[in-house]
């Protein structure tokens, strides 16, 4: 079972921000907020993804890139990017139990990708508790 | 000179990683990361992706043993980690409500796997509870029409766990010889 919960007044703040990154960015079509031992909290998703998987995924994929660059003598792994044909996903930590992954198309670019998923973890961050 | 790959799985908490801490020769690579369910009770990390070890057997031959995360919402990564595996260890933590039931969860999530390969089945934290008994476990494995060697271990003992890893080998040469 989760322990991790969420008042409605965060939800909505975390949708509000969701909100905010989908209109800086039409390529991203998920986001979703996970906890780093993989269950989902709370994603807005255009389409239809699973979101219990894909939050067990993300976990997976940011702890396994943690400890790539820890065996390869670098610290401090702040995102996990895979690039692919469809588009990118892109992970980072969002605090010290969260994780947030931001879904996007190709239409994306990536460095636009990264700040605003980089903005809205800040803002994320100062408002979760 | 050939390498051997070997799978540890489990429930989270029966010590798997622990297991390959105790006989790697390397430092063991771990995704732990901090539990935030009913897990964090038990334990306050949890291994997320999987964990790694190396040993060598005395003909010098490599072994190199991956450990899988326990919960069931990690099902992908067991998919992805028995991928040229030779050999399957099983631990069972004797202190949750019914191993039994936990044994036949991961025979059946394995079973693809299984079917193809050898299986040692390690029986954990025997001194919190002395049920179920060696034979429940051979009884309940005699059910899915199978037999594997069951023992019962302290992950925390590097010659326990050298025992589980020295007997699915000896199984996986009687198996291919």
């Amino acid at each position: 079972m989760n322990q991790v919960n969420i008042t409605e007044g965060g939800r909505q703040f975390c949708e509000d921000v969701f909100d905010t990154m989908m209109e800086k960015s039409h390529a991203v079509y998920g986001v979703l907020i996970s906890t780093v031992d993989g269950h989902d909290v709370i994603s807005r998703f255009k389409r239809e993804l699973p979101s219990a998987k894909l939050a067990a995924m993300m976990s997976s994929m940011l702890a396994l890139g943690e400890t790539i660059a820890r065996e390869a003598k670098q610290e401090q792994c702040q995102y996990v990017i895979v690039e692919n044909s469809d588009g990118y996903i892109l992970t980072l930590k969002l605090k010290d139990k969260l994780v947030l992954s931001v879904i996007a198309s190709t239409e994306a670019n990536l460095g636009i990708l990264h700040n605003i998923s980089r903005t809205a973890a800040d803002k994320l961050a100062k408002s979760l508790k | 000179m050939s390498e051997i790959k070997l799978i540890i799985t489990g429930t989270p908490g029966a010590g798997k990683t622990t297991a390959i801490g105790a006989i790697s020769e390397t430092p063991p690579v771990k995704t732990d990361t901090a539990t935030t369910d009913d897990l964090a009770s038990v334990k306050e990390v949890t291994t997320v992706a999987m964990d790694f070890g190396e040993i060598t057997l005395d003909d010098g031959q490599k072994v190199f043993i991956y450990g899988t995360p326990g919960q069931r919402r990690f099902e992908f990564m067991w998919k992805i980690l028995v991928e040229g595996g030779l050999g399957l260890i099983i631990l069972v933590d004797c202190s949750r409500e019914d191993p039994l039931a936990d044994l036949d969860m991961y025979l059946e999530n394995f079973a693809d796997f299984i079917e193809r390969t050898s299986v040692v089945i390690g029986v954990t934290r025997r001194d919190l509870s002395e049920t179920p008994s060696l034979d429940d476990f051979y009884e309940r494995i005699e059910g899915w029409g199978r037999v594997f060697p069951v023992m019962e271990i302290d992950v925390r003992e590097a010659e326990d766990v050298s025992l589980l890893v020295n007997a699915l080998i000896s199984s996986l040469e009687f198996t291919t010889a």
